[in-house]
Parts: C-alpha cells; sequence; structure tokens
C-alpha cells in the first residue's frame, strides 16, 4: 500500500466508519513521506554542474597532458566511493549505493582510457577481467542489488568484448560470474536478481557457443544447468526466477525449429552428435530430476518436453509435426498446473503460449492448402474461440482462488 | 509521534546501517586495489616505452574511412600475413597458438620478419622477438595477430587521415615481451 492511497481515500474511510480518524492517522504514521523529495533540485544542480565539468574534461581530453588524464580518472574514481560511502553513512542509502556504481562504472573506464592512452590493446584480458572481479567484490561487501545487476552487465560487456574484438573466450570470467555471483544468488535468493542473472549466464553461454563454432544445441546444456541450480534452490520464487530464461530460450528455440525447421539446411546446423549430446542432456536432466524430488516438485518436470530433441527428425513435415507436438505438450502442461495450482499469473502465461502454438501451428499445417482469404477467416476463428474457451476457463479459476481467499478470510478472525 | 517504528509492516527500508569496520578495512582494500590497478596499467605502458627495444615496422595502406566510426584505426602489418616457409615449428601451427616471430632489419631499418617459432627463440645482434597468436593458417601462409592492430588516433594526426596511406610505426618491445605502439608517422598517399 502507498502512502497516496491513504491520503487520498483515507477521509473516504473514515466517513464511511471502516477506520476511525486515530486509526487513519495511525496507518498514516506506518508510510512515512519520502525524505529525498526535497533533495531533488540540490541533486539536479550538482548533476548539471557535474555535466558541465564532463563535458569541458571530454573537449580537451586529448589536450590534457598525460598525467594529468590519469590523475583525473583516479580522482574521480575516488570521490565516488567516498561519496557513496558517506551518504550511506547518513542514511542516504540509495544515492550512496548509486555513487558506489558510478565508482565501479569509472573504474572500467579508466581501465580503458588509460590503456587508450598508452596505445595498451593487445591480447591482454586481464584489465577487463578485473572489472568484473571488482564488481564482485562490491556486490559481496554492500549486499546491494543494484551492484548485483552491475556486475552481471558488466561481466556480460566484457565477454563480448572479449569474443567479438579479441576472438578469444574469458573462462575466468564465466567462471567468475557462474559462482561469485551463482553463488550470492544462492545464499541472498531474490527473483529479479535471479532473472538477470540466468540471462547474463545465457548471454556469455550463447558467446561461448558461436566463439567455439559448435552446433547451437549445445547450448541448451549450459542453459539447463543454470535450469537445474534453480531446481535445487529453497526459495521458490528466486529458483522460478532463475528458471524463466532458459525456459523461454528453449520455447522459442522449438517455435524457431516449427516455422522454420523443415529446411534440412537450418536443420543441419543443429544436430550436435547425438551421442555425447543426448549423455550431456541426460545427466543435467539427471541433476534437474534429484533436485526436483528433494524440494517435491516433481510436478515441473513437464518443463523438460521442451527439451525433447526433435531436431533430429530429418527433413519436412515429420519435424514440423514433432516439434508442434513438443510445443502442444508444453502450453498444455503449463495450463494444466496453472489450474491445479490455481494461479492466475500462470494460467495467463500458459494461455498466450497455447495462442502462440497453435497460430504457428495453422501457419503451418494449412497453408498450401487454402485459399488465402479462407485461410484467414478460419484461422482467426480458430483463435477467437480459443481465446474464448481459455479466458472463461481462466475466468473459473480466478473466480474459485477468490473464493477460496474469501473463505480464508472469514475464516481468518475465529480463533 | 516520537517513538522510532520497528514494526514489520514498515516498507521504507531503515537507513542501511553503516557498514562494520571490517567491512569498512574491506572497502577501503577494494579501492586501493582499484586504484593501484589503473596505475598498474598506466606503468606497464610507461615502463614498456621507456625499458623496451625500439624498432619500426611498416603497414599496408591504411583505410582513413575508420576515423568516421570511431577514434582508432585499423593497422595491417606486413608482418600480419607471412608465408607458411617462415614457420620453424616441428607440426604445423592451429588456430589461436601463440607464435613467436624473429624480427631483424632490413636495409631502410624497418624489421622484417626472418622466422616464427612455437616457443621464444634465441637472438643475436640486432635481432628482436615479437609475440603474436596464429588467426588463419593456410596453405602457403598464416595470418598474425600482435595485439598492436589498434592505433588510437591523436587529433593533432586526423588531418594527415584524409588519405590512404602506409604508416612507418614505431614499437617498443619491453624485455618480459609487452610490446606496445610508441609513435606512427605517415608515408606517401597510395592511390
Amino acid at each position: 500500500m502507498s502512502r497516496n492511497i491513504l491520503e487520498t481515500d483515507g477521509p473516504e474511510w473514515v466517513r464511511r466508519g471502516v477506520i476511525t480518524e486515530v486509526q487513519r492517522e495511525q496507518l498514516l504514521a506506518l508510510y512515512p513521506p519520502e525524505a529525498n523529495a526535497i533533495g531533488l533540485l540540490p541533486l539536479l544542480g550538482s548533476l548539471l554542474v557535474l555535466l558541465s565539468a564532463l563535458s569541458v574534461v571530454a573537449a580537451n581530453w586529448q589536450s590534457l597532458p598525460e598525467l594529468l588524464r590519469l590523475g583525473l580518472l583516479l580522482a574521480t574514481l575516488v570521490a565516488a566511493y567516498a561519496g557513496g560511502e558517506y551518504f550511506r553513512r547518513r542514511g542516504n542509502t540509495n544515492l550512496g549505493m548509486g555513487l558506489v556504481a558510478l565508482g565501479l562504472v569509472v573504474f572500467g573506464v579508466s581501465i580503458v582510457l588509460t590503456g587508450q592512452l598508452y596505445q595498451l590493446v593487445g591480447y591482454d584480458l586481464t584489465g577487463l577481467l578485473a572489472w568484473a572481479v571488482a564488481g564482485m567484490g562490491l556486490t559481496w561487501l554492500y549486499r546491494s542489488r543494484l551492484l548485483f545487476l552491475l556486475t552481471v552487465i558488466i561481466s556480460g560487456i566484457v565477454q563480448g568484448y572479449n569474443t567479438g574484438q579479441l576472438g578469444v573466450f574469458s573462462y575466468l570470467t564465466a567462471a567468475g560470474t557462474a559462482l561469485g555471483l551463482g553463488y550470492y544468488w544462492w545464499r541472498r535468493p531474490d527473483a529479479l536478481l535471479g532473472g538477470v542473472l540466468a540471462g547474463g549466464l545465457l548471454w556469455q553461454a550463447a558467446l561461448l557457443i558461436n566463439h567455439l563454432h559448435v552446433k547451437i544445441t549445445w547450448f541448451f546444456i549450459p542453459a539447463m544447468l543454470v535450469y537445474a541450480l534453480g531446481d535445487w534452490q529453497a526459495d521458490r520464487p528466486a529458483g522460478r526466477a532463475l528458471q524463466g530464461p532458459p525456459l523461454a530460450a528453449a520455447f522459442l528455440f522449438t517455435l524457431g525449429l516449427a516455422l522454420f525447421g523443415e529446411s534440412d539446411f537450418y536443420a543441419g546446423q543443429l544436430r550436435a552428435p547425438p551421442v555425447p549430446y543426448l549423455a550431456a542432456l541426460g545427466a543435467v536432466l539427471a541433476l534437474s530430476l534429484v533436485g526436483k524430488q528433494r524440494r517435491g516438485r516433481l510436478s515441473g518436470a513437464t518443463d523438460w518436453l521442451l527439451l525433447l530433441p526433435g531436431f533430429y527428425f530429418t527433413g519436412g513435415l515429420p519435424l514440423a509435426v514433432a516439434t508442434l507436438v513438443v510445443l502442444y505438450a508444453y502450453s498444455g502442461s503449463v495450463l494444466l498446473r496453472a489450474h491445479q495450482e490455481q494461479n492466475p499469473d500462470r494460467v495467463t502465461l500458459g494461455t498466450v503460449l497455447f495462442v502462440l502454438t497453435t497460430a504457428v501451428a495453422y501457419f503451418k499445417l494449412t497453408w498450401g492448402f487454402f485459399d488465402k482469404s479462407l485461410f484467414f477467416l478460419l484461422g482467426g476463428l480458430l483463435l477467437l474461440g480459443l481465446s474464448w474457451w481459455l479466458q472463461r476457463r481462466a475466468a473459473r479459476t480466478q473466480a474459485t482462488a477468490n473464493a477460496a481467499s474469501a473463505l480464508n478470510a472469514s475464516a481468518a478472525p475465529k480463533p | 509521534m516520537t517513538e522510532p517504528l520497528v514494526s514489520p509492516l514498515n516498507p521504507v527500508p531503515a537507513a542501511a546501517p553503516a557498514l562494520p569496520a571490517h567491512h569498512r578495512r574491506w572497502l577501503l582494500w577494494l579501492v586501493a586495489a582499484q586504484v593501484l590497478f589503473v596505475l598498474g596499467v598506466a606503468a606497464a605502458g610507461y615502463a614498456t616505452a621507456a625499458l623496451g627495444r625500439s624498432i619500426t615496422l611498416q603497414t599496408e595502406p591504411v583505410d582513413p574511412r575508420d576515423l568516421l566510426y570511431g577514434d582508432h584505426l585499423r593497422l595491417h602489418y606486413q608482418i600480419s600475413e607471412l608465408p607458411g616457409s617462415l614457420w620453424r615449428g616441428a607440426t604445423l601451427p592451429r588456430r589461436k597458438d601463440a607464435a613467436y616471430v624473429l624480427l631483424e632489419p632490413q636495409s631502410p631499418g624497418d624489421y622484417a620478419a626472418v622466422g616464427i617459432y612455437p616457443a621464444a627463440p634465441a637472438t643475436t645482434g640486432q635481432q628482436v622477438v615479437l609475440r603474436g597468436s596464429v588467426q588463419d593458417v593456410w596453405r602457403r601462409g598464416l595470418r598474425l595477430r600482435y595485439g598492436l592492430e589498434r592505433y588510437y588516433v591523436p587529433e593533432t594526426m586526423t588531418r594527415q587521415m584524409r588519405h590512404r596511406r602506409r604508416l612507418r610505426v614505431q614499437i617498443s618491445i619491453a624485455p618480459w615481451g609487452q610490446a606496445r605502439i610508441t609513435q606512427v608517422d605517415t608515408l606517401g598517399v597510395v592511390r
């Protein structure tokens, strides 16, 4: 609840006798007005001053003596950290953490600019690796979500630069991200951080697959390892968030396979050697299943339907049909579980996936047979009908959930 | 309402307590390490120029359009592509292998490759060794990368870079193997 609602609707509640005036004041006291609104003007003012200083320096950067440039970079670095610590101690946490994050960014900029100053680029990876390591150190030190997010992004940038510009993959950066940040998330589970961490790890896994020039389906081995980690996490929402990106990747991949997979040229790029690939995937599956079983969530094993290696079917219709079956099985299982758990959000998700799959299936299987106008008419009708039916199911689920919560609420005051 | 609120309902995070003393010490170390790292990068650059041996290399003509997209030029040296006959290893090199190129001064003062080795070779007299990595191998030659392919162009030089020119690049090679560009001169315009 926000203070705004209390302020605007509170008098009305008092008038209707929902709460008394005293209770309204007590409630208001629970949500003190935010203090930083007053601090905004000086903040904006100093930001403008800072920007002007920045543009003066940037415009004359080339003509400044080397040592002065180095001194400016280091002074900014130290000032940002010191300012961050100062404001944190005064209780201004957000501003403080913002400045610490700025310090981390300035560290990266300093490494790059100093390298340019002395024409040092080369095959030297340590420079940017140090940036990611500094981010991890600060994340652990401050236990800060902002720094965690920043470090995931920095590691992704470092890895992208390594593979793109220097032509090497830094295994140390990847391992650092997975272990340093992964362990942090493991100890302090958090949904947002889980999603971002999984996204960052998948990005690095994709860069690795691209760098090694191996078949792209190998991507799903590290991706599903990330997924399996989510199974072992005791905190359910955080685990689910970590599993989101790998599942989204697998779903999109299968959807793409259904759409474009019939040409053997594309499918040929996908087929990793079956024995090692399936063995590796099986090992990850086992790891995931043991995790699910330990945490009593074996019903979630249906997620693995997306990983059925349909792409080993050769050519044309069998492949399209196989992938469509997989997609239907998956989105159907999401819907089914959502109805069982009576979880409205997941019902929506399942509905979207189901409709998406149906659209692809219709597009794939009937394009050749129908006159085009009839195709669009029937397709539209099919989607409308399907969404109507699914909405009705969703509404029913919602109603049951509401009734259950109402029942709980009315039962609650009893001893 | 003068007493502080300790209700679990309170959605406004309480002011974060200042870091405990040992955390503050860790922070100091971390910031000091970052400052030292940046200083180390600078010192490595400075020392490479001050203590290294200076050689000059010629580049292939440089495309000035690079400068439209950024502040650096992509340099392609004459020793970036070398004939396979210079390879002195027992087995053929593969991509990403290290390669040590033995250089000798030729008549106009620029250095040229006389051999490519899988490990650092011994040098005599005027010879120097430049470390690189193998980028590509084909039947008759090798493409190598030295980490010197990028030159951040100072503004004073930008005006001279309107045309395709060959460049003469002065490189300093430190005793510990690190190399950096110390100076770049433009040669004749290539039509």
